[in-house]
């Protein structure tokens, strides 16, 4: 099941490879970009959907490694399959602990590559997916004050309103009224799918002062 | 008549001596003195014989200017006679035109003179060959039969005749013929002896002679004008006869003591004093009748003259062969004594007789002790008895000898002496002893045997190195060849050779090489040093090493070719092990390098098999779609045979790299190598994060290689240059192959990387086998790389690059062929 909207890149600077990958990648549906050199590569512009990248380790020039190291960097997103004619493990470990999908050596099974290429598109596409929703739990945050940023936070790890105004210094009143204002505005109406957008949002728990309860 | 002066006929004799037969006789100013003299004596002895004359006669005593004559043509060459005669003839005209005689009288007297001078004088001459001297007897026994008689005798018929046909005098023919005849001859016995002894003797003795000598010669001469004067002159015609005898003993004495100068002088006074005196009456032969007085005068002279004259040469010749003897004696010792060698004399009894001072001075001894056999005492007792045997049995059969033995020297020591002697004989032939002669020869025998010693050293040590020696002389083509030299050719000791025998042993290949190398040596008179093979008669075939030298000639030879020759196979055959060895260890090597190329040569391989397989499952994947579109198909499938052929080139590649046998040399382009070597490395290239650049010269000549050995050492130099640079970050991680055109014409490749460059120390073993600073190396790259390219008549070396790093590098010839 290939997520729509997704593209391959494949970097390698051999010709056989080249032409033989675009190929198989056309055989099994999908669309892909080819690249003789990084460079050219990350001269591109991001493309906007699910993708993952096909690149070779030794090239002359930026070679593999060059490319994950760049996009890291960039802080982009692409997901990253290295092949190689030549591997050693010392490599292979760097590049998957750098956050590759995998490290397939040449010549490899057409099937393994193809498993590969879909993980990593469904990978591509969970993360942007979570991007999208970051993004939104992220605009809903942005909506509340800082008073109920506050109260949030604090009722994020499951303190009682009475705590809560003592955690403040204010009254249980108060508390309980930008409770329900924050819980609103950021239309959730329960604490674990509070819980659960702040998640979404990455943000940290709060790690203040905790009363013993 | 004597004073015909001494230097007149020295003159004549110097000039006849230097003249010899080489000179025209006209313009010598010597023939004009000769002239004068003869013109001046003929004309004096003219007046010396009118003054004795007995009137009425025509006929005078003593007729001089005859015997002028005869000594004048004795003393002169016979070429000159016709000067000394037209000297005359005016000389006789004029003494003769004053005594009132008919002028053809005259000339007719003139007639006979000269007939009979010339015909004593031709006598004398055809007899006697040479020049005139009164030394030997035969001389003067010739003289008195010729000049004395014979001439006279003859030519008074001739002198008598014509004065009777001119009617001159008044005496018969026969009468004529008589008086002329005693007048002529005495006068020839008196003045020619005088005439011709002082001129040959000159005055010479007069000035050398001692204060002795000069005294008797007065006492002599006065005591005979005293006496000759007592007895001719004074005492009358009646005195004893027997008083005639007493100038005698002066005469003796003259002719004893002064030989035939003396004796002639002597007679001469004697006779001037006899005849002077009885012309004008005085003394023993005066009184009678003017012819019986003159007739008297003439035989007591004539008698008297004779003897007198034979016995002043006896008398001479004694005293010439003492003195000549004596000469000969001590001019022999002075030769003796001066020779650098030893010289012995042995009498007929073999006991010696003479040793000669350098033999007394070498043994140290005197006369005495080495006279008779004491010479023997210095001989050396092992060398005694054959040196007597040798002497006595050569001595019995008077043949010479020779032999070597030891003698004493004065210091002592022996020294070894080469005695040669041969048998002498006196005047008569008779045996007379022996004569010897002896050299030390020590020092010659020490370097003949020195010389043996080396010669053997010599030949030993050829026969040891087994060189064979020989020498040719390209004129005859005849060959000489030492023992060794026939063994090594197999040629028989006996056989006499010659070029063509030993052509036939070499190949017929290198025949050509031998003949222009030996003909070169020749014309250009130096030597070739060249190898070839033969074939021996047994079948074997072997390398022959040789050297040779063109000598040149000397009056005897032409120039000769000498040389020596020597086996070689041993040495051909390790040399062709070791250059196989070498083939060997390159190829191991091309093959070790290949190994350690095996990650990147699958890394190469992996390439195309991934593109196969990946097509191949793509068309897989269209065909179980559905959806076949042909024409994909179609490239799909083309895409994989190019990708499988690109797999098999560099499967042929590594194949070309690690067979065995050699591609051979040939023209080729090193870019092309370069080239071929940056495909093959990309991979190890990438392997080693490594970037590989070149920079070619697009008019890089050819070059004549073994492709596949220069690639070999390329792939090292560049394979070295990655493993250079570990520490060097990846980004000047670069490997540059460059290559142009040196200036002394040849190709130079060079490598150059950006390591850690080369350390001093390392810098001198960079080529040694065995030699690597890798950790898991073998260290025979670099040194097998270096064979290669000396072998293709090139260099390698390798130095520190600027901006860091190392620079290897080769050179290689260019293709001369066209």
């Amino acid at each position: 099941m290939i997520p729509p909207n997704s593209l391959v890149f494949v970097i390698d600077d051999d010709v056989s490879v080249r032409k033989g990958l675009s190929r198989l990648l056309r055989s099994a549906g999908y669309k892909s970009e080819i690249f003789n050199s990084a460079a050219d590569f990350l001269a591109r512009s991001p493309h906007p959907g699910p993708c993952c990248v096909i690149v070779d380790v030794r090239m002359p020039g930026l070679n593999g490694i060059d490319v994950q190291e760049a996009l890291i960097q960039r802080r982009r997103e692409e997901q990253l399959i290295f092949i190689t004619g030549h591997g050693n493990i010392p490599m292979c470990a760097r590049v998957m602990k750098a956050g590759a999908v995998d490290f397939l050596p040449k010549p490899f099974r057409n099937a393994e590559l193809l498993q590969c290429i879909g993980r990593a598109l469904m990978r591509s596409a969970d993360q942007r997916s979570c991007a999208v929703e970051k993004g939104k739990a992220r605009e809903l945050l942005d909506l509340l004050t800082p008073r109920e940023f506050e109260v949030m936070q604090l009722v994020t790890t499951g303190l009682l309103n009475k705590q809560i105004a003592g955690e403040l210094g204010t009254k249980e009143k108060t508390v309980k009224v930008h409770r329900g204002r924050l819980m609103q505005k950021l239309r959730v109406r329960s604490v674990a799918e509070l819980v659960h957008l702040t998640q979404k949002a990455s943000i940290a728990p709060f790690a203040g002062h905790r009363t013993k309860v | 008549m004597k004073g015909i002066s001494v230097s007149f006929e020295a003159a004549n004799i110097q000039s006849a001596a230097r003249n010899g037969n080489t000179r025209s006789a006209v313009f010598d100013p010597h023939l004009l003195i000769i002239g004068l003299w003869v013109f001046a004596g003929y004309y004096l002895g003219c007046k010396i014989g009118f003054a004795l004359t007995f009137q009425p006669h025509p006929i005078s005593v003593l007729w001089p200017p005859n015997s002028v004559l005869v000594a004048a043509l004795l003393l002169t060459p016979p070429r000159s006679w016709w000067v000394v005669l037209l000297a005359a003839l005016p000389a006789h005209l004029a003494a003769q035109l004053q005594s009132h005689v008919p002028p053809l009288m005259i000339f007719c007297w003139f007639v006979s003179n000269s007939c009979e001078a010339l015909i004593g004088a031709g006598l004398m001459r055809y007899l006697v060959g040479g020049p005139i001297r009164f030394v030997t007897l035969r001389n003067v026994g010739l003289f008195c039969l010729c000049v004395v008689f014979i001439a006279p005798f003859l030519s008074s018929f001739l002198d008598a005749a014509l004065v009777v046909w001119n009617h001159w005098g008044e005496d018969t023919y026969w009468e004529l013929i008589r008086l002329r005849l005693f007048s002529n001859a005495l006068a020839a016995l008196i003045i020619v002896p005088l005439v011709v002894t002082w001129a040959t003797t000159g005055i010479q003795p007069l000035r050398t002679a001692r204060l002795s000598r000069y005294l008797e010669a007065c006492a002599l001469f006065v005591g005979l004008l005293l006496v000759s004067y007592a007895v001719l002159y004074k005492f009358g015609s009646g005195a004893d006869s027997a008083l005639l005898f007493l100038p005698l003993p002066f005469l003796l004495w003259a002719a004893v003591r002064f030989g035939s100068l003396g004796a002639s002088t002597a007679v001469s006074i004697v006779s001037f004093l006899a005849i002077w005196s009885a012309a004008h009456g005085h003394g023993p032969f005066s009184g009678g009748p003017a012819e019986q007085d003159a007739l008297s005068i003439q035989i007591f002279l004539i008698v008297l003259a004779i003897p007198l004259l034979f016995l002043a040469t006896v008398i001479e010749e004694r005293v010439t062969g003492a003195t000549e003897l004596g000469e000969s004696e001590s001019r022999f010792r002075n030769v003796a004594d001066a020779a650098p060698i030893l010289i012995w004399m042995a009498g007929v009894d073999k006991l010696c007789t003479f040793f000669n001072k350098p033999w007394l001075e070498f043994t140290g001894r005197s006369i005495e002790h080495e006279l008779g056999n004491g010479w023997a005492e210095g001989v050396h007792p092992d060398d005694l008895q054959k040196c007597l045997e040798v002497y006595t049995e050569a001595f019995d059969a008077r043949q010479p000898f020779v032999m070597q033995y030891r003698l004493r020297r004065n210091d002592g020591e022996y020294r070894w002496i080469s005695d040669q002697g041969v048998a002498r004989h006196d005047a008569q032939g008779g045996f007379a002893g022996y004569i010897g002669s002896c050299v030390d020869v020590t020092e010659l025998m020490k370097k003949e045997e020195a010389l043996h010693e080396f010669e053997q050293r010599v030949v030993l040590a050829a026969e040891a190195a087994h060189l064979g020696v020989w020498e040719m002389d390209p004129a005859t083509k005849e060959l000489w060849m030492s023992d060794s030299a026939r063994t090594l050719f197999q040629f028989d000791s006996e056989t006499p050779l010659d070029h063509a025998a030993f052509q036939d042993r070499v190949r017929p290949e290198d025949r050509a090489l031998r003949d222009s190398a030996v003909k070169h040596a020749l014309e250009t008179r130096s030597g070739y040093e060249i190898e070839y093979r033969v074939l021996l008669p047994d079948g074997t075939q072997r390398w022959i090493g040789a050297r040779a030298r063109c000598v040149a000639g000397d009056n005897r030879k032409g120039a000769r070719l000498i040389g020596v020759s020597i086996d070689i196979t041993p040495r051909k055959l390790a040399e062709a092990e070791a250059l196989r060895h070498r083939d060997e260890l390159s190829h191991l090597s091309r093959v070790a390098l290949m190994g350690e190329m095996s990650a990147s040569i699958a890394h190469e391989l992996n390439q195309p098999l991934a593109g196969i397989a990946s097509n191949a499952g793509a068309g897989q994947r269209f065909i179980d779609r559905g959806n076949v579109d042909l024409q994909e198909i179609r490239e799909l499938l083309a895409d994989i045979g190019a990708d499988a052929r690109r797999a098999s080139d560099v499967v042929r590649g590594i194949r070309g790299m690690i067979k065995k046998e050699q591609m051979g040399r040939q023209r080729i382009n090193l870019n092309d190598i370069v080239t071929n070597v940056v495909h093959i490395l990309s991979s190890d290239a990438l392997l080693h994060w490594c970037e590989l650049k070149t920079s070619l010269d697009t008019n890089l000549p050819m070059v004549e290689a073994d492709p596949i050995q220069i690639q070999q050492v390329l792939i090292n130099l560049v394979v070295n240059a990655f493993e250079a640079m570990p520490e060097t970050p990846v980004s000047t991680r670069e490997v540059e192959i460059n290559t142009q055109q040196n200036a002394d014409g040849a190709v130079r490749v060079s490598v150059r990387d950006y390591g850690v460059g080369i350390s001093p120390e390392t810098r001198s073993r960079l080529f040694e086998q065995f030699f690597t600073t890798k950790a898991e190396g073998l260290g025979m790259g670099l040194a097998i790389a270096r064979s290669i390219v000396e072998a293709h008549a090139g260099t390698i070396d390798a130095e520190n690059a600027e901006d860091g790093g190392a620079r290897f590098h080769f050179t290689l010839p260019i293709s001369t062929a066209a």
